[in-house]
């Protein structure tokens, strides 16, 4: 699969804007639900999300997955998976390069992998299971992390990179992911854009992060700061228009507030569209 | 990295598992594996890379507060009102030795707390301090699990109307999926109501020990007695009623695909055939009003 089609801009689907969403005319153009939270038999996320998805384009965003994990794929999960998406055929199915789970226990959190030649193998090779199984590509999204291995052979945007190429899947570029990270494992943000295959990023997300002194940590629980606007800015220069989606997933503020942040993802993107040429890498942020 | 060598992703990934979730921290951890030889730091060092400005302990910390915190946020939106009647100083001592014994095993958080009910049940201490707090964990989590149970046309007044009066004692209903009946030792139910009227103010520490908040308005405990409840789901919302003995058993006569014949046996004990008649009408009316009933069968 190519580069899927151009959703527009988007905000994740969340129980406190349910009612909000249902109610009338949104000012966003399609909406990502966490799969996990349809996995269930029937009620109220369901029905919601029936009724969303009869108004907006949907994309399925994954985060148990766990497509490095070294325990086996699970099948139920696959099985619910694939029933979500033949039920509410979303644009795309996504989730995360990371592992969650080890020994059958779930750590409920993205957790970091090792970017070496075996880990690289093993997700691949995952990867193009999952594919086949749901019969279509997915797409991966990169985390943020606070840890890592000084046995990574590669950087984090060579490892994403040459899992796309190899297995075919798109990636979900997590502009906000790339800051955090950069930060904290002093990168450059920019090289990580340049690093990453112009034809194979599917989709952004934008997020608000926390800033703890040391470290930055991925809250998703404040607007996007002014210098990952900036990133997206040039993210959008390099990869052209892709759909962008708006996370905000704790201290939930008005629907409106996420109407008005991604307004502001739209307006960067049309700008920046018209602006040539591509940024070059600058200095570490 | 070498697939065979000490770290290979397998084992690198059992001993993130074992760091990050250690309720006593990432350091006391690594002090612990190191005292058994299992592992020593200059290895954890070799694996996790960090910094002067965050050493690799630290970093991996911070994945160790977000996993607990985050199944303790879940916990708490699962059960409201157990955390409210312990304190939340209580509620977190207990969903840490909860998710010890019982780490989520789900790939989704929703079916994390499945096990809490019996967890308390059996939990010496809590359970000796707070002797409802099983019955009130179930109540919670049979809410839980109708809010997201199958769904089911319910019954209609006319399908009702239109069974063969003559063979109605012969009929069977059969009850919504997204429906429970529940029996208690405590009345959990008139707890629940108190709990809800003064807002969820945590209750004192039942001993008189330090109360995890102030006891701006404390709610005496559930009486032991008796209680049942049933849980039903209509349309889309959750709700919860007391019942009393009588009720119970017709519900659990019905939802045990008995026939009709038989429920109004239960009513006729110490009725007139009127009353029986007027009390069964009565019952079946709000069980057609609440949307549990999914269909009826006459063979």
């Amino acid at each position: 699969m190519g580069q899927p089609v151009f959703l527009g801009h988007g905000v994740g689907l969340r129980r406190d804007h349910f009612e909000r969403v249902l109610s009338g005319p949104a000012r966003v153009d399609w909406f990502e639900a966490i799969s996990e939270n349809f996995m269930v038999d029937g009620g109220r996320p369901l029905d919601v999300l029936t009724r969303v998805r009869e108004r907006y384009p949907v994309v399925l965003h994954g985060v148990s997955l766990s497509i490095g994990s070294t325990d086996p794929l699970d099948e139920a999960y696959l099985d619910r998976l694939l029933a979500l998406a033949k039920r509410f055929e979303p644009a795309w199915v996504s989730d995360h390069l990371c592992w969650t789970r080890v020994g059958g226990r779930q750590a409920h959190d993205l957790l970091p992998l090792p970017y070496t030649e075996q880990a690289l193998l093993h997700v691949v090779e995952r990867v193009l299971r999952v594919q086949e199984r749901l019969g279509r590509a997915i797409a991966l999204e990169n985390v943020s992390s606070y840890v890592a291995y000084s046995q990574s052979a590669m950087p984090e945007w060579e490892f994403l990179a040459e899992v796309a190429r190899r297995s075919g899947c798109g990636i979900l570029l997590d502009v906000n992911n790339v800051y955090v990270s950069a930060k904290n494992h002093r990168f450059d943000p920019r090289a990580y854009l340049e690093g990453v295959p112009r034809d194979k990023v599917w989709q952004f997300h934008l997020a608000g992060h926390s800033n703890k002194g040391a470290f930055l940590l991925d809250t998703h629980d404040h607007p996007v700061i002014d210098d990952v606007w900036d990133l997206y800015r040039d993210a959008v220069r390099r990869f052209g228009p892709v759909s962008t989606l708006i996370e905000w997933d704790d201290r939930i503020p008005e629907f409106e507030r996420l109407e008005q942040e991604s307004g502001r993802a739209r307006a960067i993107q049309e700008e920046a569209l018209q602006q040539e040429p591509v940024k070059t890498a600058r200095g570490a942020v | 990295m070498n697939a065979g060598g000490p770290f290979d992703l397998r084992r690198t990934q059992e001993l993130f598992w074992t760091l990050i979730t250690a309720p006593e921290g990432v350091r006391a951890a690594i002090d612990g594996l190191s005292g058994r030889g299992s592992i020593d730091e200059a290895s954890i060092n070799a694996l996790f890379a960090g910094d002067e400005r965050l050493p690799a302990v630290e970093r991996l910390d911070i994945y160790a507060n977000m996993y607990f915190y985050r199944l303790l946020d879940c916990l708490a939106e699962d059960f409201p009102k157990v955390r409210a009647a312990v304190g939340p100083e209580r509620f977190h001592n207990l969903v840490t030795d909860y998710v010890l014994r019982h780490p989520s095993e789900h790939p989704s958080l929703r079916f994390l707390g499945r096990r809490l009910p019996e967890f308390i049940r059996d939990h010496q201490q809590v359970a000796a301090d707070f002797p409802f707090l099983a019955d009130l964990a179930r109540l919670e989590w049979a809410r839980a699990d109708v809010f997201d149970a199958p769904d089911a046309a319910p019954l209609s007044r006319e399908a009702l109307a239109s069974l063969p009066q003559e063979r109605a004692g012969e009929s069977r209903f059969t009850l919504i999926p997204a429906f429970a009946l529940l029996r208690f030792d405590h009345d959990v139910i008139r707890f629940w109501r108190a709990l809800d009227d003064a807002g969820s103010v945590p209750a004192a520490a039942p001993d008189g020990g330090p109360a995890a908040a102030p006891p701006r308005g404390s709610i005496a405990p559930p009486a032991r007695r008796s209680a049942a409840a049933r849980v039903w789901r209509k349309d889309l919302v959750v709700h919860h009623a007391s019942l009393d003995d009588e009720e119970m058993l017709c519900l659990e006569l019905a939802q045990a695909g008995e026939p009709l014949g038989r429920i109004c046996q239960v009513l006729a004990a110490g009725r007139s055939p009127a009353q029986a008649t007027g009390r069964a009408g009565r019952m079946i009316q709000a069980w057609l009003e609440d949307g549990i009933l999914a269909g009826v069968v006459t063979p």
